[in-house]
């Protein structure tokens, strides 16, 4: 690990950062300092902390502990004025501009300079020859005027640097900017990063793409689980270290389920050559009967794609399934559904509930046309059904007259599961089954997915949660940048394997020889 | 609501007791009863989220195809009376078809395609009976209107458009909370997302809510032609915006997912008392002259009072659920505790597990 060296006050530092949400603690002492003309890599899992810091840094929220302090000054970033008073530019992931618009009012937006307020005229000249100069700095060459939503992905990313250039920013916090962008793109975008950094400006540089930080950054700072762990200096870092320490915490298995052997190597789910759209590759993997399969991935992989186009929501273009031996084409969520393969969603909220209705008619909704006579609601039979769906699953509600709205976050996950399960699923796709469900209904859900499985179902899990991944899944598939890298048995699943084949490891895809060497 | 419209019809009784006299009564609860027709077609497509704005047109054409085709007088074709109904009734369920489609399979936004119906179909209206009127002369379809059960004198106290309302609104309280197609509408309105998750056809749903309330319409249609007797091209002129207060007022949300029967037709009666205690209401007193006067409120107003009451009622209605989402997010507040950080003690990095294998 290097250190800052103390003669030179860096341009910004970051002390003992804490922040604490309901229900967890999202960094708790964070510290992280970065020079004038520097690029500092950002790493760590999902859920590490990163994005909250970097919320921070932008004054989106407030620390709730700890010292920022910019040129050696203390300062206090109460709010996106502040942040941006003090030159600090956040560029987020999903490009935050007004396709509507041009170049010209995008960079200018909020920041307009016209005397008088809102009713103040825009110099309308005057702005486009500012603009030029900024675009021209970050290489894009083309009108001023033309509209935003007419440009590529890194094009409208060149505008952001504009952007934050107009403000004369000296901290620039880029958030995974290769995420959406082609390699050429991302080769203008290295080069714009190199200018910046000569031109003495800061930058944080917060990406899941190792081969990039490792061009690209002077230094790394790993948090995990809100901590941080360490920095690496480029000359230290490689790939498996950095991998070590995002991931080198102890799994506690305290509350996942004795796993069985209950694979019998018959396949449920065989999906081959799938074309989902969007993804650079054709994904194959088989399922099999009554086993957890895993998907492990950074966020923005492509599983809850993958998961999308088995469920017929946005079907695959192209390739083949088989399940349990019959061709399988859902075209549709009702064709998925009634061939037994049911999808318990990664946004509950906005995709597995109707919120305002009860427990009772959401876990009815995909079969009550099934035991209506002529269209008539069986209430009787709903209510029975949705009773047996508490009961087995010790949802939490007063009655099952409640609206799901007002249930907690587990129980809520429940009434998704209930809903499935009273239809005799086949295959059962759980994207993400427990966030935001507090520890206690986590290890009832675990529970009841290792039941499931041990009646012969056969459940894909997508899980972002390394513990769960590894403490629930059978095998688990791996998945970096759209593309299936591997599927790891169960003798194979380590934090180290899964994490490196997530980051993109090149010689790994599919061996079980991914030790550090 | 329901206690709202009681202390209206009191204030109104106790005012003028003409209020409750027959012929007020009968005419009062015709006018309740066209417009409550109407609401409950729209109903269906607010309730899943959608608008209609073309009933109010649909209303006009409906009254006018029929003067048109069994008219005996200048300007009709005199053909049978149920000719004249089935063509109209056609010509309503096409309009909501034809709506449904293009909302349903071009993704266009409800508003506009029904907006653009609504001036379309006027325009129709207007050509067929080239700008002028269409008398329906002694046609036996003016009896609808003026008909019923229970007669005192000329008046029937429970006339047919009051009995095609409760059996409109019965067969729509039947599908809306009885039937799969009712449960799957709220659930189009309440999570759109969630109901294509859970295998429902949502655009089969959402078309045929179109189809319905352009139906419906067209039978309102026909019990103001009846009521109206004169057709031109201004019959049902913004009808459409007075079936949106009125289902708005029954509890309806224009977010959808909201929204019953019974509610509806409270709020369809509240929009007629309204109206009517405008012209009944009095208020006898004594000017500083000692002479006995009445007041009574300026017509004029009647416009002023129908936007007040709606804005008054969904204010009320924004500010409880206002009240109710903050205490959701008081509770759930003091019930999560706060639990530690995930991982206590962060391992150095050199004790990370080596890899199996």
């Amino acid at each position: 690990m290097s250190e800052v060296p103390q003669s030179e006050t860096p341009l910004l530092r970051m002390r003992g950062i804490t922040k604490r949400f309901p229900g967890v603690v999202a960094l708790q002492g964070v510290s992280l300092s970065l020079k004038a003309g520097e690029v500092l890599a950002l790493m760590g899992e999902n859920g590490a902390g990163k994005s909250t810091l970097m919320k921070i840094l932008g004054g989106v929220q407030p620390p709730d502990e700890g010292e920022i302090t910019i040129d050696g000054k203390p300062v206090v970033l109460g709010g996106v004025k502040d942040s941006k008073a003090q030159g600090i530019a956040l560029i987020h992931q999903e490009l935050m501009l007004a396709p509507n618009l041009d170049i010209t009012s995008n960079i200018f937006l909020g920041n307009e300079g016209a005397k008088g307020g809102l009713f103040g005229p825009l110099n309308r000249p005057k702005m486009n020859a500012r603009a030029a100069e900024l675009i021209a700095r970050v290489g894009l060459r083309m009108p001023v005027t033309t509209l935003v939503s007419r440009l590529t992905a890194g094009q409208m990313q060149m505008v952001e640097i504009a952007k934050a250039l107009l403000t004369k920013a000296r901290i620039i916090i880029m958030d995974e900017p290769t995420s959406s962008l082609a390699s050429a793109e991302s080769e203008q975008l290295f080069k714009i990063i190199r200018q910046l950094k000569a031109d003495g400006i800061g930058i944080i540089y917060i990406s899941h793409r190792m081969q990039e930080v490792m061009d690209l950054s002077d230094r790394i700072t790993i948090l995990r689980d809100g901590r941080y762990v360490g920095d690496l200096s480029r000359a230290d870092a490689t790939h498996d270290k950095v991998v070590a320490m995002m991931v080198g915490r102890e799994l506690s298995n305290e509350y996942f389920p004795e796993k069985r052997e209950r694979t019998t190597n018959e396949p449920m789910l065989e999906v081959e050559g799938l074309v989902v759209p969007g993804a650079p590759d054709r994904a194959s993997f088989t399922a099999r009967k009554g086993e957890i399969l895993g998907f492990a991935g950074l966020i923005g992989a492509g599983r809850t794609e993958l998961m999308e186009a088995i469920f017929g929501v946005t079907p695959a273009l192209s390739g083949s399934m088989k399940l349990d031996g019959q061709p399988y084409t859902p075209t549709e969520p009702r064709k998925a559904i009634d061939a037994g393969v049911y999808l318990a969603p990664e946004d509950r909220k906005r995709h597995g509930l109707v919120l305002p209705m009860t427990v009772a008619q959401n876990t009815s909704l995909p079969n009550i046309g099934s035991y209506a006579a002529f269209g008539w609601l069986d209430r009787k039979t709903e209510q029975t059904v949705a009773e047996d769906g508490v009961k087995r699953l010790r949802t939490k509600t007063p009655t099952i007259k409640q609206a799901v709205v007002n249930l907690s976050g587990g129980n809520q996950q429940k009434v998704v599961l209930a809903k499935w399960l009273a239809m005799a699923p086949k295959v059962l796709i759980l994207d993400e089954p427990t966030r935001g469900i507090d520890v206690g209904a986590k290890a009832e859900i675990y529970r009841h997915m290792a039941n499931l499985a041990d009646q012969g179902i056969t459940i894909l899990m997508v899980s972002s949660d390394m513990e769960e991944t590894i403490g629930m899944s059978d095998r688990v598939v791996v998945m970096h940048e759209r593309r299936v890298k591997g599927v790891l048995e169960r003798h194979e699943l380590t934090q180290l394997a899964i994490a490196g084949l997530m980051t993109g490891k090149p010689e790994a895809a599919g061996e079980s020889n991914v030790a550090a060497s | 609501m329901l206690v709202a419209l009681a202390l209206m019809c009191l204030a109104l009784w106790i005012s003028n007791s003409d209020f409750l006299g027959a012929a007020n009564l009968a005419t009062t609860s015709r006018n309740i009863s066209m417009l409550g027709i109407l609401s409950i077609g729209i109903a269906f497509v607010i309730i899943t989220g959608g608008i209609d704005l073309s009933i109010g047109s649909v209303v006009g054409l409906t009254g006018v195809l029929i003067a048109r085709m069994s008219s005996t007088q200048s300007g009709g074709l005199g053909y049978p009376l149920w000719v004249g109904i089935s063509v109209a009734l056609l010509a309503a369920v096409s309009v909501g078809l034809l709506q449904g489609l293009l909302i349903t399979r071009l993704k266009l936004q409800p508003f506009i395609v029904t907006l653009g119906f609504m001036l379309a179909i006027r325009g129709v209206s207007q050509t067929i009976v080239d700008g002028s009127v269409i008398s329906m002369g002694d046609s036996p379809l003016l009896d609808l209107s003026n008909g019923g059960l229970l007669k005192v004198g000329r008046d029937a106290l429970i006339g047919w458009p009051t009995v095609i309302f409760l059996t409109v609104a019965a067969v729509g309280a039947y599908v809306l909370h009885y039937t799969v197609l009712g449960r799957y509408i709220y659930a189009l309105g309440g999570n759109r997302e969630a109901a294509r998750y859970s295998g429902i056809a949502v655009d089969r749903v959402e078309l045929l809510t179109y189809v319905i309330s352009a139906g419906v319409a067209g039978i309102a249609g026909i019990c103001y032609a009846s009521y109206i007797g004169q057709m031109n091209q201004k019959v049902g002129e913004a009808y459409e915006l007075y079936a949106i207060a009125a289902a708005v007022l029954g509890g309806c949300s224009l977010r959808g997912g909201e929204g019953t029967i019974f509610g509806i037709l409270i709020g369809a009666s509240i929009m007629r008392v309204i109206d009517n205690g405008i012209n009944t209401f009095q208020f006898p007193y004594t000017d500083p002259e000692g002479i006995a006067r009445i007041w009574r409120v300026n017509t004029n107003w009647n416009n002023i009072i129908v936007g007040a009451v709606i804005l008054i009622a969904v204010i009320l209605d924004q500010v409880v659920h206002m009240v109710q989402a903050a205490r959701r997010l008081r509770e759930a507040g003091t019930s999560k505790q706060v639990a530690g950080p995930p991982n206590k003690g962060s391992t150095p990095p050199e004790a990370a597990k080596s890899p199996a294998a």
